[in-house]
């Protein structure tokens, strides 16, 4: 059982992962329409995993999932979107989501996907791999003396096999590793992701004397 | 406000050039009124009416006519001397070049006229005025166009990001519903898996026009966005398709594009012929500096252990060798991979 909380500022959608959720066996113990509400009601909550819509009227998914991840870093993000936005989403994963989905998955993919990222395992989108993938790329192909991780060529090559729709089993048996290796590798990708944005956000600060605390 | 002071001091400093002293002061303080007056009424801009702007012309053309009557004929300077200035300058401002270059032509006229004699000075003095009055004025009209085309920009810059905004809104719920009706229609099977199926397709449709409205070619130099292209072929394609791209534009030159999304449709091809229309491809498009990859897998039984080669001997390999014309007729190469996992094209493209 899982303790979840939903964020989605349409009922209908709401109600009906709320629905999913419980019949599955497990607890949803908050729901929010908004940023604001979801801030608010987070903290005594204390869900395991937060499924969030990242389209909210108050145009908060990303700072919500950063706030949230700050208040609780044992707290999982699972990002439900329904157009895919990409930037939104890139940065979302940026800010400490681990998981991803189309609203369109069905809702065994949801629950499956619900599980899977409360034990810690990350769940991709053919989208989200690709972009990922760019990412990296944009940062191989940038400053040289950027001081962030790149991929391994084991990790590109999964990246790319999970971007052109392989499940980790196909993966697996395709590269001849175990199933979990290639969840460690893939998990290994968002790390690095997350870890090269605290650096340039770090930079970012000394650059612009945010550290300086003699003034 | 300068120049009246300026007017007034001068006026006051050289009185003993006039002949009638009274009749003097009574022009110099009914021009100072005049000052005050008519920078109160120019300060609004409903009350700034040709009317107003003849009248305050008028009114430095009487100063400068009654000069040798208050003053000797054969006066040196004028009345209002530089005051003509203000005059003219809200000529030049509202009527532009033109308004300018009557005005100084007529504050011209007015003042070499009177004269009974024109020395250099004077000649310098009107030259400047008939020189100034329509560059002034011309200025003005280049700074007035240039604020409304800055205006007109800016509204149109916000006027389209908020059409964009608002289409979000309005795909993102429809985005929703179509998700919604899928994932019921699923759950409920029979003639409403049907519909559902039918909302899916719908929905991949509209995101992969919302994912491609994103990317909007910036067609710098003849050059296109591949993965956009990419997109709109896929959600054209009878096979299910699921596109991923790096996010953003990636630019190639057109014939590329063209090429290479032809290669790709008939990857395409392929997979509908050998696996059949149940099946789901995934096309992912990544960029470097210096090439484009572009992988197409399926999710079929894969190509058997000499197949291919089987096939070639009997020269029925069309589409494959199409497929690798296309790209090699680019300088690229295209590899075949097949597997329990299903069959995988990598289309590699250099970017000369």
């Amino acid at each position: 059982m899982v303790r979840v909380m939903v964020v989605d500022d349409h009922p209908m959608w709401r109600d009906a992962v709320e629905r999913d959720l419980q019949a599955a066996g497990h607890e949803v113990v908050a729901v929010a329409s908004n940023g604001r509400e979801a801030m608010a009601r987070f903290p005594a909550a204390a869900p395991q995993v937060v499924v969030l819509d990242l389209q909210l009227p108050d145009h908060s998914g990303v700072q919500v999932t950063s706030m949230m991840l700050e208040h609780d870093p044992t707290a999982r993000v699972l990002i439900l979107s329904a157009s895919g936005e990409q930037t939104d989403v890139l940065d979302a994963i940026k800010a400490g989501a681990t998981g991803y989905l189309v609203k369109s998955a069905s809702s065994a993919e949801l629950i499956d996907a619900v599980t899977r990222v409360a034990d810690g395992d990350t769940v991709f989108t053919p989208g989200l791999a690709g972009l990922v993938l760019g990412e990296f790329r944009r940062i191989a192909d940038g400053p040289a003396d950027d001081p962030v991780d790149q991929l391994t060529e084991r990790e590109t090559e999964i990246l790319k096999m999970v971007a052109t729709g392989m499940s980790y089993k196909q993966i697996a048996a395709r590269l001849v590793l175990s199933h979990r290796t290639v969840q460690n590798h893939v998990q290994n990708t968002l790390r690095k992701l997350q870890m090269n944005n605290r650096v340039q956000l770090t930079r970012w600060a000394i650059e612009h004397g945010l550290d300086d605390t003699r003034e | 406000m300068v120049v009246t002071v300026n007017m007034v001091g001068l006026n006051a400093y050289r009185r003993d050039n006039f002949e009638h002293p009274d009749l003097g002061l009574a022009v110099v303080v009914a021009l100072a009124a005049w000052t005050v007056a008519a920078t109160w009424l120019y300060r609004d801009r409903a009350r700034r009416t040709a009317v107003l702007l003849v009248a305050d012309l008028a009114i430095v053309l009487a100063a400068l006519v009654v000069t040798p009557w208050v003053k000797s004929p054969d006066f040196n300077a004028t009345i209002p001397g530089f005051y003509v200035m203000g005059a003219f300058f809200a000529w030049a401002i509202h009527w532009h070049w033109r308004g300018g270059l009557v005005a100084s032509a007529l504050i011209a006229a007015f003042d070499l006229l009177p004269r009974s004699e024109v020395d250099q000075g004077n000649y310098g003095n009107t030259f400047l005025i008939l020189i100034g009055g329509p560059i002034v004025g011309f200025m003005c009209e280049s700074l007035q166009r240039m604020a409304r085309e800055r205006d007109a920009a800016e509204r149109a810059a916000a006027a389209a990001e908020e059409r964009t905004r608002l289409a979000r809104a309005v795909h993102d719920g429809v985005l929703q519903v179509l998700a919604m009706v899928q994932r019921r229609g699923a759950a409920d099977g029979g003639e409403w898996a049907e519909l559902g199926r039918l909302a899916g397709e719908q929905e991949r449709g509209l995101r992969s026009l919302i994912r491609q409205q994103d990317t909007v070619p910036t067609g710098a130099g003849g050059r296109v966005d591949l993965a956009g292209a990419l997109e709109a072929m896929a959600t054209a394609h009878p096979v299910r398709v699921e596109v991923a791209t790096p996010g953003g534009a990636v630019l190639v030159e057109a014939h590329v594009a063209s090429e290479v999304v032809a290669a790709v449709s008939a990857c395409l091809d392929n997979v509908l012929a050998h696996v059949g229309p149940g099946a789901t491809a995934w096309v992912l498009a990544q960029s470097a500096p210096d090439e484009v990859t572009v992988s197409v897998r399926d999710d079929g039984p894969g190509i058997g252990e000499g197949r291919l080669d089987e096939a070639a001997a009997q020269g029925r390999l069309g589409v494959a060798s199409s497929i690798r014309g296309r790209v090699e007729e680019l300088g690229g190469t295209a590899r075949l991979e097949s597997g329990s996992w299903g069959t995988e094209w990598e289309l590699v493209v250099p970017l000369a």
